[in-house]
């Protein structure tokens, strides 16, 4: 049996929140879910959610969609379905709201669940793994999983320490020495500290381990009353007495400094990610080989440059500190800082510097674009300029509180 | 008075139901399959419902979250020949869960006991 392959894992069943509207991301947001947002140039941010499953051996995965999951549920189809095996009971799927009666929306992250409760009737795991699709981070969930087991846990909660002068922005998960939940608190003043660690307090990364039975039963008991239907909220407080409940510390697999765990949630946090990413030492490293990160895979031509007439008013196309991904064309343009996503192309003379180029753009002759996000298939004109005088841009664009531009799908420019 | 729907398609039961709960002291409608059930809900605003499983028309289940749906607080008492439906998951959405016995004291307790609850909370 490989290592990838662990009995326990044979009990779990992952569900994937993906139902995220993102509304502080809009307008990256405004024809798809947060979870399918461009990230790293060839990735979604569901992918990394998606690959710590694949690298942890978890092959039966639900995601739950709702809002504009077109194009999530296409990249989950055709990006995921064919590396899981339907005979060796591996799946991976995308489950719309069912819309039983009521049309409407999901009502919190728990009413996602407990509107599918038929799914775990069908599938009857053990153990259910709650994740959301809205995170970027490594972790091994298999690890997890075994340290719920061996506690005897009812659930168990994720957790990340943070220092206790940064946990307010946060829902913070007070414990006792054994690491039993005593109580949470939602964007606390004053968040607890750890015992016996003054400095640091642990916040819920919104992954938990449940077993099966309870998270039905403390489901079905919060569908009957008038909460917000909210698993950080209503679902695990409900446990909180049982005294089963455990928090599990993160253990991160980026191998930084610092933790890694980030909730992309407003344009300015999405752009300095993406920096990050073209940073010499990254704190997200996309390249360890020992936890890949995948996503569609594309038949797409390698990158190229084009043109290196080094001299004064030559074209030279050329790329610096900048992610480049399959299909695009540098020809006599110049790139630095930035991420390029497929097929993009920056044209002669132009001068693409901080910035995330989705799918497509296509950078005309002389176009300056500077801090700014640029969403599949713009069309920058030749000679236009983005991201050097604030008071034009903010006449036609987004532009966000750190000062980034950002152009939507469709913008069509003169 | 609280008034109770029992939804129930053997003709004996229904009237067994009605007599025996009427007799405590509730108002009773029936309804004798699951979408006239349904649809009595929105209609008759019922304290409590009491419901088979197997049911024309529509599973008792579904009718259940159909229900609940709409009321999520409406109590809900499955009363079922067969014990087996306890280990749905659909199931654990109903406030109790009776198996159908020769009387009905356990069913006749288990209505109490909620709607004292329901009276209380």
């Amino acid at each position: 049996m490989s290592e990838g392959r662990r009995p326990v894992l044979d009990d779990v069943v992952a569900i994937v929140m993906a139902g995220g509207q993102g509304e502080r991301l809009y307008p990256l947001t405004r024809d798809r879910g947060k979870p399918a947002v461009p990230f790293g140039g060839i990735y979604r941010v569901i992918d990394f959610t998606l690959s710590n499953c694949l690298n942890s051996g978890l092959r039966r995965i639900h995601v739950l969609t709702q809002y504009k999951s077109g194009s999530l549920e296409r990249h989950v189809r055709i990006g995921w379905g064919p590396i899981f095996h339907h005979e060796l009971d591996e799946w991976i799927q995308c489950v719309p709201p069912q819309l039983r009666v009521e049309q409407r929306w999901y009502q919190g992250t728990a009413d996602a669940v407990y509107q599918n409760v038929y799914l775990l009737d069908q599938d009857r795991p053990r153990l259910v793994l709650v994740l959301s699709g809205d995170h970027v981070y490594k972790m091994d969930y298999a690890k997890m999983i075994e340290a719920h087991e061996t506690s005897g846990a009812l659930a168990t909660v994720a957790a990340i320490e943070v220092p206790v002068g940064e946990a307010s922005a946060f829902g913070v998960i007070a414990v006792d020495e054994q690491s039993r939940i005593t109580a949470f608190q939602e964007k606390p003043k004053s968040p607890a500290p750890i015992p016996g660690r003054p400095e640091t307090a642990l916040v819920n990364m919104g992954v938990y381990v449940f077993e099966t039975q309870a998270l039905v039963r403390a489901l079905s008991a919060d569908a009957k009353r008038e909460t917000r239907h909210d698993f950080g909220h209503d679902i695990l407080p409900s446990l909180v007495d049982s005294g089963r409940l455990h928090a599990y510390p993160f253990h991160d697999l980026n191998n930084k400094a610092r933790p890694y765990w980030r909730d992309i949630g407003t344009l300015d946090s999405y752009f300095e990610a993406s920096m990050d990413l073209v940073a010499v030492e990254p704190e997200f490293n996309l390249y360890d080989r020992g936890w890949p990160i995948r996503t569609m895979a594309r038949p797409l031509p390698p990158a190229k440059t084009v043109f290196a007439q080094e001299e004064p008013g030559g074209r030279l196309g050329i790329v610096l500190d900048s992610i480049v991904s399959p299909g695009v064309i540098v020809s006599g343009g110049r790139v630095e800082r930035s991420i390029l996503g497929p097929e993009v192309r920056v044209n002669s003379y132009a001068k693409v510097t901080e910035s995330v180029l989705m799918d497509g753009v296509d950078i005309g002759r002389h176009a300056k674009v500077h801090r700014a996000i640029v969403d599949k298939g713009v069309r920058i004109p030749q000679s236009f300029v983005v991201g050097e005088n604030e008071e034009d841009d903010r006449k036609r664009f987004t532009v966000t509180p750190g000062g980034v531009v950002v152009i939507p799908r469709g913008t069509l420019l003169d | 008075m609280a008034k109770i729907l029992v939804i129930e398609d053997e003709k004996n039961l229904r009237l067994l139901y009605k007599q025996d709960l009427e007799r405590d002291g509730y108002v009773v409608v029936t309804a004798a399959d699951a979408p006239e059930g349904v649809r009595l809900v929105e209609i008759e605003h019922p304290d409590l419902v009491v419901m088979d499983i197997r049911l024309p028309g529509m599973d008792g289940l579904e009718a259940m979250g159909r229900v609940l749906d709409r009321h999520p607080r409406l109590p809900v008492v499955l009363n079922s020949a067969y014990s087996s439906y306890q280990d749905s998951f659909m199931s654990w959405a109903a406030d109790a869960y009776v198996v159908k016995s020769a009387d009905t004291d356990e069913l006749r307790s288990r209505v109490r006991d909620l709607l004292d609850a329901r009276a209380a909370g």
